[in-house]
């Protein structure tokens, strides 16, 4: 039995096994370690501003919902998401409407994490100053998603802690449109003293705030409110519009005056948009494009102006417009444009109009006109000063998230797009929601998809 | 360590030298480590060929009731010098021929040996360790390499299609080395691996690709680095009894693969086998023509305007008031803008442009042989192939050496090694129009030409120019890889043997993709170059000790062992863009870089063992069980258990039975046990887990990317198994059946989470699926003369899959396909349409929930991707020097989704964006037309919902998979060039198709989820190859 000697020295390798099985990940961390000082704190604020920036949310498909719903845009593309909602058919099963809804929870998800954890974190380095921003830029990013599902889908089930376990945030029902909203005030509220005052276009600061609360008053029609907060954006020194038009977007240009909230692009971080529109010479998709009517108004001096910038034509013989309002190398580092200061004059344009005040209204809206190069408006009464800032807006914000919601929110989108029902006005709940949440199923859907 | 004394350090270290030089020069070595017994007595003798008295090189020969056995050598002789005393009993055993006892009272001795005639004594190989066939508890297919071994393909896998029975193999595309889709036994798993284990040589090889960057819909098969030339047996275990020595992995089967080694006192043997040949695609697809383009989008422009007219739909009116393809003088400034009268447009063909001819060769070169000690096989291969799809190329050079060493009556030792380069170059292919070569040809409208008035390439539709990616693809891979086993084997006694063995399965993967210039992605970032390299090792470490003791009729074996496995996948990837020109490719040269890199590992303990134990060769039974221990999982479930028990009852050893001379065998088998699966897995699936890289402004960002489940745990698939097999005419016909039931219990299941909670989706054990089914496999000697024999294999299996319980549907990577409880998985999803109202040419859908619309809630079930049976039946001929082999393969009941149909056949709505296909052209005109193809309109639902049952096709097909004919060349006139045999063949492979679907094959799938089958969207289709070639040895 000498010979088992040699059998031996496999068997010590072995080892202990429970050792053995201990492996640990190197590009993740346990939940528990993620949000634990400062430093960590600061990078699930930038991961919370990356969701915001995603592809599916800001970084190309929520803006894409609203302008493929807003009549302007026709689709030339070959997949069958943007074409149901380009010709108003979007199913429940709509895999842009659902990705876009996912992005959002998932950028609430970031936003509750940051203010459930970033108040108990015990770091010296951790100044009150960024503790505040960070808290601040939480509530408002929250506020933000929240806003957008509002206005897209009515009524959301308001999450408001981070979810640790698969059974947290079970069985929350379906607030209405009505509390939605509320909660979207609550969150703003709450950021507008804990974030900085300084100017950043790229992240949230009190004028972010203010400019967000201008539209969210006129989503609620509001109006003093609303002019309010206009004002005091437009008031201040850095925020200005740019002229000519395409100086806000042409020649690479990043965080102009003209954007009070523009999400920022990196190499390492980039969006969809160009993807879509750019013609395949130029690396793009062109899976849609500007109509021909559309075309034509912004290439009509006495409508579009300078406005013309935002679309270009194909070499012939295709000669194919396409917008190019996204369009820099490398691909996909256009910014994206959540706010801009020309929206804060047309929505007190339109809050001073609906309050009486048709020339200070005039004043706004020509100013807009005025840097887009096209002559004065001449309207003189509140019908045809509500009809000149609708015509604007298609022409200012034609590649933007603003067209569809705005008619919708005027209730002027069955009668412009031919809607044969009112159950348009909002997005289907996904699908895939309905088959998961009671809370979403059954009566607690949208009707009528 | 305190237990090696000095002298013991002085043997160790002897040993180990010995093993060392073993591996730099293995055969001049010849160790004696036992001195040379006392000799009572010389035998010299000789084993031959009882039927035609040739002797029968490297039989061994053993002395009843010692260690001590030689082998023969090369004319069939051996010498015993031994202590033994005559008369002594011989026991004398050679692979094929049926082992005998001989008493010899004196030398020389002759021991004839007789062939077998059937299969009983096939030494099978099973888990850890070998068993005869008659012997086997277990539900075990072998197949025959020799039968598929010239069909030219890359990856042996392929080779088996259709070759053995409950094996489910399925070509994803038609490019050499591409991935397959492969079931043992049906699918038993959503979100985990499907894909059975693979253990060749003892080492256990990753089958998962290790691409990183996308060549879109394939992705390349890591075990085409396998050379089929090399492979001896392949060996299918199916049934719980038979896998579950392998446990936590072996719930979809295992796949052995033994290579070639060489034999005991043999003389040197050379082998060469070349072929040449060619591979193209027998059907493309039928797209219409300019003109026939032209008049249909013509036809969905006037329906549309006046379905807009209908329903006062002002925007529509305008959209539609103009049809596209009108004089150039029409209107020439209204939208769109004119095109020409149909008449007026050309057709450019682009199929026949980027399908080809492509050439196949193939060189192997082996040399096996031994002498009484040590045994070797050396191969070299070279494959090269070409797709039928352009500048899809595959290359595989693989080096094989394989040695064994008996150190004495008790140690040996030995090692398994392969070193295979294969270098691809790829395409795009599948979806995305971007860099998408044969979305580019099928998808590119006919009437659009390929290059404009001024000579540039002309861009359409958003994909590429073909010439442009013809000529401008640069993408390829290298897989360097090493499989490597190392064995030491101790007979402690002659009963009880302990080995161990030390394996390793290292790939190193590179990828590079370049876009230039004129490609789009090119365009986009001023060029476009990314590199990867991906590094994978498995490493195994194993020892079993068995046993096995025969007491008068009661036969005893026992195995116990333990294994150590890690995995460790590294990548590295690069990317940059904003080159100074096209020059310049490599990433070094780019004004703008990205890169990352990644890791990830996970290890796996284990311990197992088996009992056997038959009684006089007619009762058997057997019992296994595995502990596993993986580190994916939780403290809570980190270990797993796998028992399997299986008995057999050889009827025809009764004594009832033993005269009934028609009967040669009879068996019945069955078996019962559990066995686990947690592939494909994220190595850290139990934990809840923040991710890096979501970044803002260049800002290191992390994000919440997983739930923790402390719970989670192995998938279980328990599974009954009954077998019988059958022998007649002193087996001339067998007959082997097989009923079985799999039961997966704890689905690894990423069960969707209302996103309301920031997460999609967390993985946990929910869910049941069963797979029922039968096989039956059967061999017939038709015909055996003396210069004719015709033999017939069939196979054919049957499985029902069923998904028992599932919390909530699951929709797959594409959309129409789900996973719903009731249903098999891979069930397609979509708006059933009826019929096309002859009156007004309307597609009517089938309104489910009858609420007057069709919704999402109208999506219905019209079949699965999986087939009801599948099976293969081969004819082999034998006449004088000819063999003639042709194999049919089958599989019926399955539908495909045609992706290709749904963009082709969009009524013209796809206008300037799509081809169409000519099925296009049956639409309805006018009232009265009978056809399932709808009125073109844009408006409506015709055109515009999706996915509809008009594009699932039935997938069910008989295929002429291969035919061979060979020519051996007769003795007397090679002998003359000193060569021992020469074989010529002329072999074609996919000669012939019968199918109902309407794309150029059936058998085709774009991704390579596991969890998506039977969908077609521009991947190329199965080639038909014809090629010539030799087998040469010497």
């Amino acid at each position: 039995m000498k010979r088992l000697i040699y059998i031996v020295p496999f068997f010590i390798l072995l080892g202990s096994c429970k050792k053995f099985l201990e492996t640990q990940p190197q590009q993740q961390v346990d939940q528990s370690e993620a949000i634990t000082n400062a430093s960590s704190a600061g990078t699930a604020v930038n991961g919370m501003f990356n969701v915001l920036a995603s592809n599916d949310y800001y970084g190309s498909n929520f803006p894409a919902l609203s302008y493929l719903s807003a009549g302007d845009i026709q689709w030339t593309g070959s997949q069958s998401a943007p074409s149901e909602i380009n010709k108003h058919l979007t199913s429940a099963t709509n895999t842009n409407v659902g990705s876009a809804w996912t992005a959002i929870y998932k950028t609430i998800s970031s936003a509750n994490y940051i203010i459930a954890t970033v108040p108990g974190i015990n770091d010296p380095l951790f100044t009150t100053a960024t503790r505040n921003q960070y808290l601040g830029e939480a509530y408002f990013v929250r506020a933000l998603a929240y806003f957008d599902l509002a206005r897209g889908w009515g009524g959301a089930q308001l999450i408001l802690t981070p979810t640790i376990t698969a059974s947290d945030n079970k069985d929350i029902r379906r607030s209405t449109q009505a509390e939605t909203y509320a909660q979207v005030l609550k969150d703003l509220d709450a950021a507008e003293p804990l974030v900085p005052t300084a100017l950043n276009r790229n992240r949230v600061t009190q004028k972010t705030v203010w400019a967000l609360k201008a539209r969210f008053y006129l989503y609620l029609q509001q109006w003093a409110q609303a002019e309010q907060y206009a004002t005091q954006v437009i008031t201040t020194a850095d925020y200005s519009l740019l002229k000519p038009y395409s100086a806000f977007f042409a020649n690479s240009a990043v965080s102009t005056s003209e954007s009070v909230f523009e999400l920022a692009y990196t190499v390492s971080n980039t969006n969809n948009h160009s993807n879509w529109w750019l013609p395949p010479a130029l690396g793009g998709r062109r899976e849609w494009a500007p109509s021909d009517v559309l075309v034509g108004l912004l290439n009509n001096p006495l409508v579009g102006g300078g406005r013309s910038a935002l679309i270009a034509q194909t070499a012939p013989p295709g000669n194919l417009w396409y917008g190019k309002l996204y369009y820099r190398t490398p691909l996909g580092t256009d910014p994206a444009y959540i706010i801009r200061t020309a929206e804060l004059y047309l929505i007190r344009s339109e809050a001073r109009a609906q309050q009486g005040n048709l020339t200070g209204a005039l004043a706004d809206l020509n100013a807009v006109r005025d840097r887009a190069g096209v002559t004065a408006s001449t309207a003189a009464t509140l019908p045809d000063i509500l009809l000149a800032l609708e015509n604007e807006r298609r022409v200012e914000f034609p590649f933007e998230a603003d067209r569809w919601f705005n008619l919708v929110r005027t209730d002027r989108a069955q009668t412009l797009l031919s809607l044969p029902d009112k159950h348009l006005y909002l997005f289907p709940i996904p699908y895939s929601e309905t088959l998961v949440d009671p809370n979403l199923a059954g009566a607690n859907r949208n009707p009528g998809y | 360590m305190e237990i090696f004394t000095s002298k013991n350090k002085y043997r160790l270290s002897y040993q180990l030298a010995i093993i060392f030089l073993l591996l730099v020069s293995p055969f001049y070595i010849t160790a004696q480590t036992v001195p040379p017994a006392t000799i009572n007595s010389e035998l010299k003798g000789k084993v031959i060929d009882a039927a035609n008295k040739e002797p029968l090189p490297g039989a061994v020969v053993r002395i009843k009731g010692t260690t001590h056995a030689v082998s023969t050598d090369n004319k069939g002789r051996f010498v015993f010098e031994t202590g033994q005393k005559f008369p002594y009993t011989l026991l004398i055993s050679f692979v094929g021929y049926q082992p005998r006892e001989v008493i010899v009272s004196g030398s020389p001795a002759e021991i004839q040996l007789t062939e077998n005639n059937n299969q009983l004594n096939d030494v099978v190989v099973v888990g850890y360790g070998t068993q005869t066939r008659k012997s086997l508890t277990g539900s075990v297919s072998t197949i025959s390499v020799e039968e598929v071994k010239d069909k030219p393909v890359a990856t042996f896998e392929q080779q088996l299609q259709g070759k053995a029975a409950g094996l489910q193999i399925s070509a994803s595309t038609g490019i050499p080395g591409d991935g397959m889709f492969i079931r043992v036994r049906g699918t038993t798993s959503i979100n985990a691996s499907n894909d059975p284990l693979y253990v060749i040589d003892g080492v256990y090889v990753n089958s998962n690709s290790l691409q990183n960057i996308t060549t879109q819909g394939q992705a390349n098969n890591p075990l085409s680095d396998i050379n089929p030339n090399d492979i001896e047996s392949i060996t299918v275990l199916k049934d719980a009894d038979a896998t579950a020595i392998y446990g936590a992995r072996a719930a979809n089967g295992v796949i052995l693969i033994t290579t070639k080694r060489g034999k005991l006192n043999s003389a040197p043997k050379v082998t060469l086998n070349t072929y040449f040949g060619a591979a193209w695609a027998p059907k493309l697809w039928d797209l219409s023509t300019g003109p026939q383009h032209a008049e249909l989008v013509n036809e969905m422009y006037r329906n549309s305007e006046a379905d807009a007219i209908a329903a006062n739909n002002t925007a529509a009116i305008n959209t539609y008031r103009y049809v596209p393809f009108r004089a150039l003088t029409d209107n020439p400034t209204a939208s769109p803008a004119p095109r020409g009268l149909p008449q007026e447009q050309q057709t450019y063909d682009r199929l026949n442009k980027v399908f080809r001819t492509g050439f196949l060769q193939n060189y192997d070169a082996s040399i096996s042989g031994g002498n009484d000690k040590t045994t070797y096989y050396i191969g070299a291969g070279l494959n090269k192939q070409q797709a039928d799809l352009k500048t899809n190329d595959f290359r595989r050079a693989t080096f094989k050496i394989n040695i064994d060493q008996k150190i004495n009556d008790i140690f040996s030792i030995g090692t398994s090694n392969t070193l295979t380069q294969t270098y691809r170059t790829n395409a795009r292919v599948g979806d995305g129009p971007q860099g998408g070569i044969l979305q580019s040809a099928l998808h590119t409208p006919t009437y659009l030409p390929e290059v404009n008035a001024d000579g540039s390439p002309a861009k359409w539709a958003g994909f590429d120019n073909l010439d442009v990616l013809i000529n401008n693809t640069n993408m390829n891979s290298t897989s360097n890889r090493l499989i490597s086993n190392f064995y030491a084997e101790a007979k402690i006694t002659p009963d009880l043997k302990f080995r161990s063995s030390w394996s390793i399965d290292y790939n190193n993967y590179k990828e590079f993709q370049y876009w230039n210039s004129l490609t789009n992605l090119g365009i986009a970032n001023h060029n476009l170059g990314t590199s990867s390299i991906s590094d994978n090792t498995v490493w195994t470490n194993e020892q079993t000790l068995a046993y096995n003791k025969t007491l008068g009729k009661h036969n005893f074996g026992a195995l116990v062992g333990n294994s150590l496995q890690g995995t460790v996948l590294g990548t590295t990837l690069a990317q940059g863009t904003n080159f100074p020109n096209d020059s310049f490719e490599q990433i070094a040269s780019a004004a703008s870089t990205t890169s990352s890199s990644t890791k990830t590992s996970y290890r796996l303990s284990s311990f197992f063992g088996r009992v056997n134990y038959n009684y006089a060769g007619k009762y058997y039974a057997e019992f296994n069980l595995r502990a596993d221990g993986s580190s994916r999982f939780g403290a809570n479930h980190q270990w797993g258990y796998f028992p399997s028990a299986g008995v057999a009852w050889r009827i025809k050893q009764e004594d009832f039975l033993k005269n009934v001379s028609v009967i040669s065998d009879l068996k019945l088998r069955g078996s019962i046990g559990v066995t686990g699966n947690q592939n494909n897995i994220n190595d850290f699936a139990s934990r809840g887990l923040w991710g890096a890289g979501a970044n803002y402004q260049n800002n290191p960002g992390t994000i919440p990317t997983q739930l923790a489940n402390p719970e989670l745990k192995w998938e279980s698939t328990r599974q009954i198994n009954i077998g019988l097999d059958l022998g007649l005419f002193s087996d001339r016909l067998t007959l082997g059946a097989d009923v079985y039931h799999k039961y997966t219990s704890d689905l690894l299941l990423n069960l969707p989470l209302a996103t309301s909670s920031g997460f999609t989706s967390i993985l946990e054990n929910a869910g049941e699926i069963s797979n029922k089914g039968f096989e039956i496999s059967i061999s017939s000697t038709n015909i055996s003369r003396k210069d004719f024999r015709w033999t017939t294999n069939f196979n054919f299996s049957r499985n029902i899959n069923k998904i028992e319980k599932l919390p909530i549907p699951v929709v797959a990577a594409y959309a129409a396909e789900r996973m719903v409880q009731g249903l098999p998985v891979n069930s397609f999803f979509v708006y059933k349409q009826l019929y096309v109202d002859p009156q007004t040419g309307n597609a009517v859908y089938e309104d489910v929930d009858h609420d007057g619309k069709i919704t999402s809630s109208d999506l219905q079930n019209v079949g699965t991707a999986l087939p009801k049976f599948t099976g293969g039946l081969t004819n082999t001929f034998l006449y004088k020097g000819f063999d003639l082999s042709v194999f049919f393969n089958f599989v019926y009941g399955n539908k495909v989704y045609n992706n290709n149909a749904y963009f082709l056949e969009g009524g013209g709505t796809r206008d300037a964006n799509r081809a169409i296909d000519t099925r296009q052209l049956d639409r309805w005109q006018q009232p009265g037309d009978i056809t399932d193809m709808p009125r073109l309109t844009a408006l409506g639902t015709n055109y515009t919902l999706s996915p509809t049952s008009r594009n699932i096709e039935n997938g069910s097909f008989l295929r002429l998979s291969n035919v061979n004919l060979g020519y051996t060349i007769p003795k007397s006139v090679i002998e003359k060039i000193r060569l021992s045999s020469v074989r010529v063949y002329v072999s074609g492979s996919n000669l012939w198709l019968i199918t109902k679907y309407r794309g150029p094959d059936p058998e085709v799938n774009v991704s390579s989820s596991s969890t998506v089958l039977g969908y077609d969207l521009g991947t190329p289709p199965m080639p038909r190859t014809l090629q010539v070639g030799a087998n040469i040895t010497f």
